[in-house]
């Protein structure tokens, strides 16, 4: 071979090789780019942030750790972390066997017009929080309300109780409307988990045989694990960013006696009402972690995740 | 045609991106920028202004003034964020009396409103406008907002109901008067005598104006656990309160109207705006109600206190701030057209010399033909001063919660403990206001 081709040969398949290189970069460089322009930047800037005192982004004073001092010592913060703290307990114990319940309901074989539920229970999904927020806000109006009206008439309870005034039934005003937006969601993916069970296993348990509730303790539940996961996860994460809804219904503020104030509602108090963007990142961030947290025990109590052993 | 490789779906997507953005090329929005915006939160003020904008327009050839009608508190927290931003700064804006102040939480010079403290005494304003209400948009003393309303405070009642249960209004003088008899004529879920909260404390704090007393003092320091707030607690809460209580509150809506018609309240707070809403809410009792001066704290003391208002500032971003004052002296201080303001909303303006106008001596056939202006007026100039404070916020929320654990408390205990309890509580508030004031290093 003429050295000539050699050379054009060897040059060909050296920028070949280059490119084969550079390939996997160029493709996986979109998202690099945007992930650290939207994601990277902000948290470390964020967190930078958090070390602030802040009046907007250009007038800062720098105080190390002193918001995080603050933040724990400042009787609010605590009570908009009980707060959230209840929500997401009440919320997890009665929306997942809610949607648990409805779904084994929707998935029997004697139900008709399955579809036409799963899209009714669903729906208060889809319209948010705010839509949901306005709607329960009348609907518990004291005196001439529907749920005064409802539950006065079956259970006797004072015409003129006052669900989003007094500091004792906020909480549970919340839970209920969150209830209703959410028990369809959970729900739906429940249902997609039950229906992916095989059946050979409910034949061989009726075999050996199991009556109903067996069935649903040893075949069912477990054939749920992971989906009921997921929902555990996804609920306390939603619970814990909880805001509009509150934020709606108590005429944007955190209700009498602070009742409804949230973190993230705390968050956005101190940022964009306050000022303090300093601060509040450093709620973000206290948010987070705490998230984090709870998060690994949940996946830890469950036995989704172990630890890898040393 | 060869299929794409993607699939349909794609394909169809894109197609979509292309078409969007191509319209969007094509139909670039104009690039011709008013030469004054104005934000306002109030759909009432936004309406009123966009029929006084034209004669302004016409005295100033070229000049064009759009008027933005921003939603709530959307408008504190997106001027905060333009502010912070520096991006779609509007030149003029209007905000509400409790979040003024959270513009004023860092130095002088980062305030996005321009201090209008000279241009106030130099146009002479600082002579014709009621003083107190300046303080709730000063800082540091320098102002950075003119006042656009005064909002002074009558009680309003169903006169029918009140002329049949034998009360003379004339003899409620004091509140001591005013609670006797409310004692007297209140039955327990079915009738009060005052709509009053007990859960938030927008009237509560009304009340504690009219005694002189606040939130914070002229130098922005809290006094939210002062002897009169503790004094006005000791008031109001036997009022919210227990066994002898003569107040309820039902919220507002369609609650509201139905607890006025059906006599479930006898007297309201109202100040001058919420009269206007009273007869938009209420119509079905026009002609049977009517107003009286607030009771006095003790004989001979003010008859009025005040609740809510606006401010309207220029923002430091706006180019032409000679101009945007000219507007604001024609939307706050033109004479005929503040009257029929008054005749659309019953907002008195802040200016005294404004009236005299016989506008304010209409008489309202809704009000059992009394001169709902006239009556304002007259208790306006003796309306309280209310300072503000970065810190408003969250010293209103502190004191409603203050309020909560009083109403608690006095429900469970009654009068035994109580001053010990209620200066406990509202010192606890206000310790934590402090705490949070001695961590701004701006101040």
């Amino acid at each position: 071979m003429p050295y000539a081709e050699t050379r054009i040969s060897e040059r060909v398949r050296e920028r070949r090789w280059r490119a084969e290189q550079i390939a996997p970069y160029l493709f996986v460089a979109p998202f690099v780019i945007l992930f650290l322009i939207f994601g990277a930047y902000p948290l470390a800037k964020s967190f930078l942030l958090s070390l602030y005192i802040t009046n907007g982004p250009r007038d800062v004073v720098f105080v190390g750790l002193d918001n995080f001092r603050y933040m724990f010592s400042d009787p609010n913060f605590w009570k908009a972390v009980r707060n959230t703290a209840v929500f997401t307990f009440w919320s997890i114990v009665l929306q997942i066997p809610a949607g648990l319940g409805l779904a084994l309901l929707l998935n029997s074989p004697w139900m008709r017009g399955r579809n036409l539920f799963r899209l009714a229970f669903f729906s208060p999904n889809l319209v948010g929080g705010v839509f949901v927020g306005v709607l329960f806000s009348v609907l518990f109006v004291p005196q001439y309300g529907l749920i005064n009206r409802g539950l006065h008439a079956l259970f006797g309870i004072p015409l003129d109780t006052r669900w989003l005034a007094d500091p004792a039934l906020v909480m549970p005003a919340l839970v209920m409307t969150s209830l209703w937006m959410s028990v369809g969601f959970h729900m739906v993916y429940i249902l997609a988990g039950l229906q992916s069970i095989e059946k050979d296993l409910y034949e061989a348990a009726l075999l050996d045989g199991a009556n109903s509730w067996q069935q649903f303790w040893h075949v069912t539940l477990p054939g749920l694990r992971h989906v009921l996961i997921f929902l555990l996860l996804i609920s306390t994460i939603g619970s814990f960013q909880l805001f509009e809804l509150p934020w709606v219904m108590l005429g944007r503020g955190p209700g009498p006696d602070a009742s409804g104030l949230t973190i993230v509602m705390y968050l956005y108090l101190n940022g964009y009402v306050a000022g303090d963007l300093g601060y509040a990142s450093a709620v973000g961030w206290t948010l987070a972690l705490g998230l984090l947290v709870v998060s690994l025990v949940q996946l830890r109590l469950t036995g989704a995740w172990k630890p890898r052993a040393s | 045609m060869s299929k794409f490789p993607y699939g349909n779906s794609a394909l169809a997507m894109l197609g979509l991106a292309a078409a969007s953005g191509a319209y969007l090329t094509l139909n670039r929005p104009s690039k011709a920028k008013p030469t004054l915006r104005l934000w306002t939160f109030a759909k009432t003020h936004g309406e009123a202004y966009q029929q006084a904008v034209p004669a302004f327009v016409k005295a100033h050839p070229g000049v064009s003034v759009e008027v933005q009608i921003v939603a709530g508190e959307a408008v504190t927290s997106r001027l905060q964020a333009a502010f912070w931003a520096d991006l779609d700064v509007p030149d003029l804006v209007e905000v509400e009396i409790s979040w003024a102040g959270s513009f004023f939480r860092g130095p002088l010079e980062s305030i996005g409103f321009l201090d209008l403290t000279e241009r106030i005494h130099q146009s002479g304003l600082w002579e014709r406008v009621v003083q107190a209400r300046f303080a709730p948009y000063t800082s540091r003393g320098r102002i950075f907002g003119i006042p656009h309303d005064v909002h002074p405070v009558m009680l309003a009642y169903r006169r029918d109901l009140v002329e049949r249960l034998g009360i003379d209004v004339e003899q409620l003088r004091t509140w001591d008067d005013f609670i006797e008899v409310g004692r007297r004529i209140t039955q327990p879920g079915k009738r009060y005598m005052i709509e009053l909260p007990d859960t938030e404390s927008s009237r509560f704090e009304a009340l504690l104006f009219q005694r002189d007393g606040g939130y914070f003092d002229e130098q922005g320091q809290c006094i939210m656990d002062n002897e009169i707030a503790v004094e006005t607690m000791k008031m109001y809460v036997p009022m919210v309160a227990g066994r002898s209580r003569i107040a309820s509150d039902l919220g507002g809506g369609q609650i509201f109207t139905r607890a006025v018609e059906d006599g479930y309240f006898l007297f309201l707070i109202t100040p001058d705006w919420r009269s206007r809403t009273i007869e938009q809410d209420v119509p079905r009792v026009a002609g049977r109600m009517a107003l009286m001066p607030l009771p006095a704290v003790a004989p001979g003391k003010r008859r009025t206190t005040t609740w809510g208002g606006t401010m309207i500032g220029i923002t430091r971003r706006c180019q032409n701030p000679d101009l945007a004052w000219e507007l604001i002296m024609h939307l706050y201080f033109n004479r005929e057209d503040l009257a029929q303001r008054f005749r659309d909303t019953n907002i008195l303006p802040p200016a005294r010399d404004l009236w005299d106008h016989p506008a304010y001596y209409e008489k309202r056939p809704y009000w059992s033909h009394q001169p709902l202006g006239a009556l304002y007026a007259k208790l306006a100039p003796d309306v309280p001063f209310q300072y503000t404070s970065p810190y408003i916020s969250l010293a209103k929320a502190k004191m409603s919660e203050a309020l909560i654990g009083c109403v608690r408390y006095y429900n469970t205990y009654g009068e035994r403990g109580f001053d010990g309890y209620v200066r406990k509580q509202l010192e606890q508030s206000a310790e934590e206001v402090r705490r949070a004031i001695r961590r701004n290093p701006y101040l």
